[in-house]
């Protein structure tokens, strides 16, 4: 599905600045991929160098079998719409709008029928559990609710990627949950592929397989084995590991 | 870090955000400071030009000046709006409602300043070529060379340090902080539609048609009593066109998904709504201030056309002269001899055509009517061209000059045409036709006989004299020179067309220069608004853009969205004005009773290229500056 072979990518200025080194990494159809690292990793530029926002220095990115690098500007526009889903972390909605039209916007863009577009965004919406907020603008929903809108409009054209940018990032624990309990069941019900980067363990243990980066190389991956609360333990040691302190390691456990 | 750097810093450091308040300033001190060059100029001072001109300039100052007060304020104002969330956020952080106010105050004392400066700057680049523009307008004896403007500079920045201040002064005091909510969520909220009703929507439209109909309707003097009503419902109802009927239509549309879900209708329709109350000020000022430039400058075209092109077509010879009714046959003698001499003098080939003319009081009731000799009336006739006339002996031919006529009134030709002559000998000569020429310059008419029969019209009631010349090849300048001349040595008896004409455009040149850059100061400061209107919003354009780029948005569905939306801004309120300009130069016509469609049509035309090429300029830029932020 996703195939990036020896990407790297360095920012040129005054002092140039290697940003990623090397990155391999595969991910399969119906995979869901976290990212993690500290701070100045490398987790977003990569996220960025897979979304076509940004191009790699050298190396090469494959989607579904597809370069998506080498496509002309109206043609990546047009491959992000219709492959692609995003989920930011503050959003992105437009402000113009209201929560429906926000949701049917990608499909709008694509000149669907209105009543296709009326009838997916009230699926999704039953689904995301946002039906009556639908005619309420941006600044009247709560944050949880806003990304849920925001899945809504990442998932209204059924991608086969989904991308999200920290996506519990601005969001309590309550909603984080919410919000990842959603992701999961729709990598499990479309088989979307997803890849996560994120900051927040609890978050990266709702995925099958936690990558690590660090200086802008790979450094390491667990997989998810039967227990998602042993896999959070696992994560958790893995971040202590690489940034934290000695007393960052959990007591040993029975 | 004191306040006052924080203040300093927060505009130096923030360039982009206060560039488009800063650019509008400075034109707005710019277009003053042109105009004060050249009311400063040496050759005004030197009292050669007359005082009414002056008198007229201080006006014209005095409005730009005005208008320059409200157009910074607008700017202003607007420009605030656009930063509620910043001073949200001061607020949050714990300062005072005075210090938010002092940092405005020193915010516009800072841009004020910078703008009065560059504005003079630039003015002085444009300097040379208002004073050439204005050299060629203007009928002026001596060049307007460009000087040094001390006084324009001192003039022109004392005013202007001084109208900052005040505005500055206004402004943060009635900078209201609302709820801190509000001022944080500001960017985000929509100021809200104006309220739509149906009603008022009819209501627009009845007005609007209400008031073109009676300026299209009046005529003659009418039009003045017509005047101050009709541009007061046309106003009102475009006011109600623009913030009733736009809405209504755009909540129509935005309630039919078909249109409104339909590919990239949804970004351009939300963002008009969104703004419609902002947008439907914008178009309504625009709208008006565009239709009195249009109007004021079509006016004095037209005026200035109805005056000289009148004239030039009642007066086809070069010179004409009649005298007094009392000057005894040496006094023509004499006058004429000099006409001829300084045409001589001047070496001015020309044909020179005499005539008595002779007047009968009873051939018809309560007038006096002039009867021409067919040869006599061919003689005139042949020296400018027109065609000649032979009646036949029991038949005369009435000769009307419909160009000189005044509106009120029976025409001369229908008195004429219903009398039969009757004459001593029993012979009835009968009016067969009318002649409309410029032959012999008699407003009320007159009778063209045969020769033959001319000579039984005996013992005239009064006699008068004529004598018209006409130059072959002679250049303008040689004649106003013989006109000048003549005019000085014989007072009044002489009209000398080319000379009368100049001395016209030399009178009326300073009000048309005047009222051409007034309307132009209007015109492109309706472009201004419209500029800043957009550039305002850019930040939050560039923003919305690149989210949407990010989930993708082809180049050519953003240029298409930014375009629609740029060309609606800036053409439907300029459509409104062509319409309202084109009813009142119609009224205006109607007034003088002449026909100004190609003096309207000029001026409109003109406008309206002018305003698309603003257009594709803006346009260039703006596209520019959102396809940046979203790459």
């Amino acid at each position: 599905m996703l195939k990036l072979t020896k990407v790297s990518k360095i920012y040129e200025g005054k002092v140039a600045y290697r940003a990623l080194t090397d990155i391999d990494l595969e991910i399969e159809k119906g995979e869901f991929v976290a990212i993690m690292g500290p701070s100045g990793s490398g987790k977003t530029t990569l996220l960025n160098i897979i979304s076509t926002n940004d191009s790699p220095t050298t190396g090469q990115v494959e989607i579904d079998g597809r370069d998506p690098h080498k496509l002309k500007k109206n043609a990546l526009a047009k491959f992000r719409r219709n492959e692609l889903g995003f989920i930011f972390q503050d959003f992105n909605l437009l402000h113009t709008l209201t929560v429906e039209e926000n949701i049917v916007l990608p499909l709008t863009l694509d000149g669907t029928r209105v009543k296709e577009m009326k009838e997916k965004a009230h699926q999704l919406a039953k689904s995301l559990g946002i039906e009556a907020i639908m005619s309420k603008r941006t600044y009247e929903i709560s944050g949880g609710q806003a990304q849920r809108v925001a899945i809504a409009r990442a998932m209204i054209h059924e991608p086969k990627l989904l991308l999200a940018d920290e996506p519990t990032g601005n969001l309590d624990s309550k909603a984080s949950k919410d919000v990842m309990g959603m992701l999961v069941s729709i990598n499990e019900r479309e088989k979307t592929s997803l890849l996560m980067v994120t900051h927040d363990p609890q978050a990266a243990s709702y995925s099958d397989r936690v990558v690590f980066i660090r200086d802008g190389r790979l450094h390491s991956e667990i997989h998810r084995g039967e227990s998602r609360q042993a896999f959070f333990q696992k994560i958790i040691d893995m971040l202590s590991l690489m940034g934290g302190d000695g007393n960052d390691f959990s007591s040993v456990r029975v | 870090m004191t306040f006052r750097q924080f203040a300093f810093n927060n505009v130096l450091r923030n360039k982009r955000l206060y560039i488009a308040y800063f650019l509008s300033s400075l034109f707005t001190v710019m277009v003053f400071f042109t105009f004060a060059i050249f009311a400063f100029h040496p050759a005004f001072s030197g009292g050669k030009v007359n005082q009414n001109a002056l008198i007229g300039m201080a006006v014209a100052g005095g409005i730009i000046y005005v208008f320059s007060f409200f157009f910074v304020l607008y700017s202003m104002s607007s420009f605030l709006q656009s930063r509620k969330k910043e001073f949200g956020l001061l607020i949050m952080f714990g300062a005072s409602n005075k210090q938010i106010r002092w940092m405005v105050f020193l915010e516009n004392i800072l841009i004020g300043f910078f703008a009065t400066v560059g504005g003079i700057l630039t003015g002085l680049v444009f300097a040379k070529a208002i004073l050439l523009i204005a050299e060629n307008v203007l009928i002026i004896e001596e060049s307007l060379y460009f000087y040094f403007p001390t006084w324009a500079i001192i003039i022109t920045f004392i005013s202007f340090i001084f109208l900052f201040f005040c505005i500055s002064l206004f402004v943060s005091f009635i900078l209201r902080t609302n709820k801190l909510v509000d001022l944080i969520k500001g960017d985000k909220k929509s100021k809200g539609e104006p309220k739509a009703s149906v009603i008022l929507s009819v209501f627009a439209a009845l007005l609007i048609a209400v008031g073109y109909g009676v300026s299209l309707y009046v005529e003659g003097l009418q039009v003045v009593a017509a005047l101050i009503p009709v541009v007061l419902v046309v106003t009102l109802g475009t006011y109600l066109l623009f913030t009733q009927l736009s809405v209504y239509i755009i909540r129509r549309l935005k309630g039919n998904k078909l249109v409104f879900w339909r590919k990239t209708n949804m970004l351009l329709f939300s963002d008009l709504s969104f703004r419609m109350k902002d947008n439907a000020r914008t178009f309504f000022m625009v709208a008006i201030i565009s239709t009195v430039a249009f109007s004021a400058i079509g006016t004095l075209y037209g005026f200035q056309s109805y005056l000289t092109k009148g004239m030039k077509e009642v007066n086809q010879y070069t010179l004409s002269y009649s005298p007094w009714g009392n000057d005894s046959n040496e006094t023509i003698e004499n006058d004429l001899s000099i006409i001829n001499g300084i045409l001589e003098e001047e070496k001015i080939d020309s044909k020179m055509e005499t005539l008595e003319l002779t007047y009968f009081d009873n051939l018809i009731p309560d007038a006096r009517v002039l009867v021409v000799k067919a040869s006599d009336y061919n003689r005139f006739a042949a020296l400018i061209g027109e065609s000649e006339v032979h009646p036949a002996e029991q038949e005369a031919i009435v000769v009307e000059q419909s160009s000189a006529m005044l509106s009120e009134g029976p025409k001369a030709s229908e008195l004429l045409m219903d009398s039969p002559i009757a004459l001593k000998d029993g012979t009835i000569v009968l009016p067969s036709q009318v002649v409309d020429t410029e032959v012999l310059n008699i407003m009320t008419g007159y009778y063209v006989v045969h020769d033959n029969v001319f000579e039984k019209f005996t013992s005239p009631d009064y006699r008068d004299f004529i004598a018209v010349w006409k130059a072959e090849d002679a250049g303008k300048e040689q004649l106003i020179e013989v006109g000048s001349k003549i005019n000085e040595a014989i007072e009044y008896k002489v009209t000398a067309i080319d000379y009368q004409l100049y001395e016209i455009d030399k009178t009326f040149g300073p009000i048309l220069f005047i009222g051409l850059f007034i309307g132009i100061v209007f015109f492109v400061s309706a472009g201004s608004f419209l500029y800043f209107r957009l550039f305002t919003d850019l930040e939050g354009e560039k923003q919305k853009f690149s989210s949407i780029a990010k989930i993708g948005l082809t180049d050519s569905e953003l240029k298409k969205v930014v375009n629609r939306q740029v060309a609606l801004l800036f053409f439907s309120p300029i459509v409104v004005a062509l319409i309202h300009g084109a009813v009142a130069l119609t009224a205006l016509s109607n007034f003088f009773n002449y026909n100004l469609t190609v003096e309207a049509s000029i001026v409109l035309g003109s406008f309206t290229l002018i305003q698309i090429i603003y257009f594709l300029i803006v346009r260039y830029f703006y596209v520019k500056q959102v396809m940046r932020a979203v790459m």
